[in-house]
């Protein structure tokens, strides 16, 4: 890649600004969102709309954290809570079934490879009634517990198909070698391999907690008390009980969206690996 | 095939490692889909839905769908939506990835910029698509309102087609970065050889797009249509929060349906039934990629 020639000179500075106006093209949505959230609710509705704050408020963020009915940190807290334990479920079972699946051979493996496959196209729609009844014979309808189990179903599979791939990376050599030090299997997999393919457990961890974060129909649908209530779910309600307090809803929807800012800033790297390597090779 | 061999142990102690994850997705999905099959072909109200017996009905759930207009109408919608999508994601997710495969100074990192649509909560998305598209303040309409192309405000979210149209568009950001990216990545895996060769040989830019661009990546295109079909076909949340599949059903989506059957209207029969036409249709997609995906897994 890097003997190849870089475009300078002029025509970089044009491509350079074509990109540019591509992306205020693209994430104008977003750009949107952040301004509305700081407008007074009578310059959101000024005719011609103002393309940036004349006057700055900060209320609507207050506001919501004052009032107890929607509290904007009590649901962001829950969907930590939610999206860690998540997380922290699929890590869990995912980083040792990688594992097996790259380096053993054993009966039933492609079977259980395919059958993890086939679990990251289903639908929530066909999880949520047998979940919902299932939950609530487990006792754990209604509380976090419900949305966290769900929400792992969908960190699993993912992390297992890019672990895959990490482990299988991984040279015998660095394995046998372990052996001949006189580790255990076990100890082998926890003292070698799980250090080597940590990049690959970093990318499961972090896409298991923002599929999670961005989870509503499990939330909404597990769990009935709002004040237990992730936070999408929360921007729902709003959204049903605040119509078009338009100031509200989008510092609601930007305080959703930092947890993901702050992974999108620092962790980069993590995330166009996460997104590509999931695809490309079951 | 000897030095194959010996990459792996066989040995079915691998298994053990492998194990807590399977019981796990079998316990919480595996279950569910066979439980989900089985109210199917009951008769499963509010009333019996955790205790109590349920009558079997067999087929009935199905038939009824047969002449439910709301059932029709989300399956063609969901068809529709699926494929409008997949044509335009596709389309500039590509040319985005031609255009960033240039080696000019932002090239890499406004790329990596443009992924974070692909990362914000769907429901977030679909706020702030509902905010774009309002009727009296939308920006949307004030600049076609500007640019003279409409006199009076698009009620774009209440009427049936516009209403289509806006969904489709907020699909379309979300789907943008996944294509680019993944597109990006397959046109790394071309030798800049083959284009130094062509353009010795005097091919022009189409002729080597078309020559060698396309046929080289027509895994990676397989993988992302087929992906970008599973992902977009089982819209939820996005549905549900921009529209709730209204004005008047006209935006219900197969999944939207069922939740409305089963969550709203308590009929977790008939619900459960739509979601396994969504299911059933997936699968058979599913199938596709699974091949496509394990063709050079080796045995």
């Amino acid at each position: 890649m890097d003997e190849e020639k870089k475009i300078s000179g002029k025509k970089n500075m044009i491509l350079c600004a074509v990109s540019v106006l591509l992306l205020c093209v693209l994430l104008f949505p977003l750009y949107w969102a952040l301004i509305t959230s700081l407008k007074t609710e009578q310059e959101i509705f000024r005719n011609p709309p103002t393309f940036y704050p004349h006057v700055l408020n900060t209320q609507s963020y207050a506001a919501q954290v004052e009032t107890g009915d929607f509290n904007m940190f009590r649901s962001f807290a829950n969907s930590f809570l939610i999206s860690m334990g998540a997380a922290l479920i699929a890590v869990i079972l995912a980083v040792p079934a990688s594992y097996g699946i790259a380096k053993y051979r054993f009966k039933g493996r492609k079977v259980m490879l395919l059958s993890f496959l086939v679990t990251q196209m289903l639908p929530v729609s066909v999880l949520l009634t047998p979940m919902f009844i299932m939950f609530k014979n487990m006792h754990v309808y209604n509380t976090w517990i419900s949305a966290m189990l769900a929400d792992a179903t969908i960190g699993i599979p993912f992390s297992i198909l890019i672990l895959k791939n990490y482990f299988a990376s991984i040279p015998k050599d660095l394995e046998e070698a372990a052996y001949l030090d006189g580790c255990g299997r076990f100890t082998a997999f926890v003292r070698v391999l799980i250090p080597i393919a940590r990049p690959g457990v970093m990318v499961c961890a972090i896409f298991s907690f923002l599929y999670a974060w961005g989870d509503l129909a499990y939330g909404m649908t597990f769990i009935l008390d709002q004040e237990k209530r992730p936070i999408t779910a929360g921007i729902f309600n709003f959204m049903g009980q605040y119509g078009t307090k338009w100031s509200y809803l989008t510092a609601f929807a930007v305080v959703t969206i930092i947890p993901v800012a702050l992974i999108f800033i620092f962790m980069q790297k993590y995330i166009v690996s996460g997104m590509t390597s999931g695809a490309v090779k079951g | 095939m000897e030095k194959l061999k010996k990459r792996f142990r066989y040995d079915n102690a691998g298994i053990l490692f492998v194990l807590p994850a399977f019981l796990y997705m079998l316990v919480f999905v595996g279950y569910p889909i066979v439980r989900n099959l089985i109210v199917s072909v009951q008769d499963v109200n509010a009333g019996n839905l955790v205790r109590g017996t349920k009558h079997f009905v067999w087929f009935e759930n199905y038939r009824e769908l047969l002449g439910d207009s709301v059932f029709t109408t989300s399956l063609v919608n969901t068809l529709r939506y699926t494929l409008l999508c997949l044509v335009f994601q596709f389309a500039v997710g590509f040319a985005l990835a031609l255009f960033f495969s240039k080696r000019f100074s932002f090239a890499r990192p406004v790329r990596g910029i443009l992924l974070a649509p692909w990362m914000i909560p769907v429901t977030v998305t679909a706020l702030m698509f509902k905010l774009l598209f309002a009727t009296d303040i939308g920006v949307l309409n004030y600049i076609l309102r500007s640019l003279g192309l409409i006199e009076k405000n698009i009620e774009w979210l209440t009427t049936p087609e516009t209403a289509m149209f806006a969904l489709i568009c907020a699909n379309v950001w979300i789907g943008i970065p996944f294509n680019m990216i993944l597109i990006s990545t397959g046109l790394t895996t071309i030798p800049k050889e083959l284009y130094e060769s062509a353009s010795i040989d005097g091919a022009n830019r189409v002729q080597t797009f078309f020559k060698i661009t396309l046929p080289l990546l027509r895994p990676t295109i397989e993988s992302v249509l087929i992906l970008g079909f599973i992902y977009t076909f089982k819209v939820y949340d996005l549905v549900y929060v921009m529209t709730s599949g209204g004005p008047v059903n006209s935006t219900h989506m197969l999944s939207t349906y069922s939740y409305k059957l089963s969550f709203e209207m308590f009929k977790y029969s008939k619900g459960s039934a739509v979601a396994n036409v969504l299911l059933l249709i997936l699968m058979a997609v599913g199938i596709l990629y699974i091949k496509a995906t394990t063709k050079g897994e080796e045995e």
